[in-house]
């Protein structure tokens, strides 16, 4: 089993009523860059960056960082910055992208070099991830979003080619054109880093990952829904014939962990102001998928598929709307002791069976101070168990068998 | 008098159009709103003129040729639309993109359009104010913002209520794709136009505008004036973006001599 480490790196010094007042009352895209405060955000920027540096030593197999534009609920406008970082700043853990929205980029030649250049520094140790983005990543580079899936999958073919064949060669696309593809860097890990993607289910990309034996990773999904989109990505996998396992899988989850119960309870409602913002106000639907960002087609299909078992995006709604209390109980949010997380967690393995587990540990305004003691807990009793647990369900991770 | 609805292919490409009246040929070229049907309008322009009522190739009525992307991609495809039409010389009429479009249209091939009208039309961008972001508004918002009066307009509810069917709404979500395609980068204008339009010299143009148009402000309107040679602007008063449904009245008196008449206006 892989175990890494992940947050948001929020931003929370504003308030409900200044998210009501932006433009459509929303916490993304319009929510205006003058309740940002740099000197704030320099302590934040350090301070997670100290988290993840922590990480290494609470014995995480990887570090996860994302990457979102116009938005509080996430620092990491240009995530590739900090992994560098931790590139440098630690020595074995991979820097796992989930991962580099590959349509808003002009140039995926330069995003190569990034991630090459990445991969040497941290001796090998880059997982790319690559992510369509959010509508709003479309909006915020105002790029159309009637090409994201044309754009991500060019992009992706280009960078690969980057990373595999010897230069120079040409490009000639639909969206990308380069008369001289021949950058000097190159990763370190051949034939090229691990590729893995995340998501909430869009059927084309499951597929689309199953035919490249990509694992995909399932950010905090609907049970029920995690299972049948599994179905799907091995559909897809056995008719190019291959069986995938837990090495195919991942799954991201807000667990956090304090002394007792009561504490973790407490200290994890903080998690509610993560992703959608202070308030929770939700977000307009057509900033997180504008005209044309999904396929009409795949949106018919997810909805025949999984009518019975989606509900609204528990990010947004859903989930939160439901009470905290609720959120609890049905383990969408572990929190609790060290004893009761581990029982909770045992429990989504046993169902999820993913080889990798994305251990989002604090978001919101769930502080330093408490992340901190979550983080020492779970150094000493929840990713030992974890470890265990992984083993006796036999959830080999993606390095540990090949996906 | 009725309209019928007829099927054109063009370059593999199945193109829907309404087609009513008689006379002298009259192109209209909708909006983003896409082909609401023969209008009130449509029927007034009808009792002088034969209207071709196109539905533009991806919204909903209407394949898009898998190759047409752009917004020059769909005015160049247009001639070829026109052409398949036996259109060799029409009156070219258009509310906002389709203003844009004919606008387009023109500066291509002025020898097919024997008049032009553009009713609040895109495609120059305007120096002092801006052309309202209809996507980041959403539907509602850029609705609301269409209207000087909505209660002018007389069929309100059944072309822009949201009581719709599911067909209405496919067809809303397959419209609001096409725009997006076409329009969102430059949004809504195209750079190269306004430096053709000296070009209609030749070309009898009329402009109309809303005057309290809060989507394409009338700064549009003045700049295509001043672009195309003896083009003549008249803005409706208490009128949003689409006078042709919220002042019908005034709408076809604005137009009635330009349309009819055998002199430039």
């Amino acid at each position: 089993m892989f175990i890494m480490r992940f947050t948001e790196r929020p931003y929370v010094a504003y308030s409900e009523d200044d998210v009501r007042k932006s433009f459509r009352s929303s916490v993304r895209l319009t929510f205006s860059n003058t309740h940002f405060d740099p000197k704030l955000g320099a302590d934040l920027y350090n301070q997670y960056l100290d988290e993840y540096e922590f990480s290494e030593e609470v014995g995480f197999d990887g570090l996860m960082l994302n990457e979102h534009h116009n938005t509080p609920t996430c620092m990491g406008a240009t995530m590739n910055l900090e992994a560098a970082i931790l590139a440098r700043m630690t020595k074995k853990p991979k820097i796992v992208l989930l991962g580099n929205p590959l349509p808003i980029f002009e140039n995926p030649i330069r995003l190569a070099e990034e991630l090459a250049e990445i991969d040497m520094i941290s001796r090998g140790r880059l997982v790319s991830g690559f992510v369509r983005g959010t509508g709003i990543e479309s909006w915020a580079t105002n790029t159309n979003p009637v090409h994201n899936r044309e754009r991500f999958e060019e992009a992706h073919d280009l960078i690969i080619k980057t990373w595999t064949t010897p230069g120079p060669f040409r490009w000639e696309g639909k969206h990308y054109q380069f008369r001289v593809v021949n950058p000097l860097q190159t990763p370190l890990q051949k034939p090229h880093p691990p590729i893995w993607i995340p998501g909430v289910g869009s059927p084309e990309t499951l597929e689309w990952c199953a035919r490249h034996h990509y694992p995909y990773i399932y950010l905090e999904t609907d049970p029920q829904v995690t299972v049948s989109m599994t179905d799907l990505y091995s559909k897809a996998a056995a008719e190019i014939g291959y069986q995938p396992g837990p090495q195919n899988f991942g799954y991201l989850w807000r667990i956090h962990v304090q002394d007792t119960d009561a504490k973790a309870i407490e200290v994890g409602k903080g998690f509610l102001t993560g992703n959608a913002g202070i308030g929770r106000v939700p977000l307009p639907g057509d900033f997180m998928a504008p005209a044309g960002y999904n396929s009409r087609e795949g949106s018919k299909r997810l909805l025949e598929q999984y009518k019975h078992a989606l509900r609204p995006d528990p990010l947004y709604g859903g989930v939160d709307s439901a009470g905290w209390d609720a959120v609890v109980e049905s383990n969408r949010i572990v929190v609790g002791s060290p004893k009761t997380v581990i029982k909770k967690i045992r429990q989504g393995l046993k169902v999820f069976r993913p080889g990798i587990l994305g251990v989002w540990s604090n978001d919101g305004t769930i502080g330093h101070k408490d992340t901190m003691r979550c983080l020492q807990l779970m150094k000493e009793e929840v990713l030992p168990a974890i470890r265990e647990i992984g083993k006796e369900l036999e959830l080999p991770g993606p390095f540990e068998q090949a996906p | 008098m009725t309209s019928e609805q007829k099927f054109l292919s063009v370059g593999g490409a199945g193109i829907e159009y309404l087609v009513g009246g008689s006379g002298p040929p009259l192109v209209w070229l909708h909006g983003v709103e896409g082909n609401l049907g023969w209008l009130r309008m449509h029927e007034e322009l009808a009792r002088t003129h034969t209207v071709y009522v196109p539905t533009h190739p991806g919204y909903a009525g209407s394949e898009r040729p898998p190759w047409l992307e752009t917004f020059l991609d769909l005015s160049r495809f247009y001639l070829w639309i026109l052409q398949e039409l036996r259109l060799p010389h029409a009156i070219v009429a258009g509310h906002f993109i389709g203003g844009w479009l004919a606008a387009e249209i023109a500066v291509m091939s002025p020898s097919i359009v024997s008049k032009l009208l553009l009713i609040d039309a895109a495609g120059v961008r305007p120096r002092e104010g801006e052309i309202t972001d209809i996507f980041l508004h959403g539907s509602e918002g850029s609705r609301r913002l269409s209207f000087f009066d909505p209660k002018q307009v007389a069929d309100y509810e059944l072309l822009f209520g949201s009581k719709g069917g599911p067909d209405a709404r496919e067809a809303h979500i397959i419209n609001r794709e096409a725009t997006t395609r076409y329009c969102w980068k430059p949004y809504m204008h195209d750079p190269s136009l306004a430096p053709l339009l000296e070009r209609l010299a030749s070309v009898p143009t009329m402009l109309i505008w809303g005057r309290e148009d809060r989507i394409v402000p009338i700064e549009c309107g003045e700049l295509y004036r001043k672009a195309i040679p003896g083009a003549r602007l008249e803005a409706i008063e208490r009128c949003g973006h689409f006078p042709h449904l919220e002042k019908p009245a005034e709408f076809m008196r604005a137009t009635a001599a330009f349309l009819t008449g055998d002199r430039r206006e």
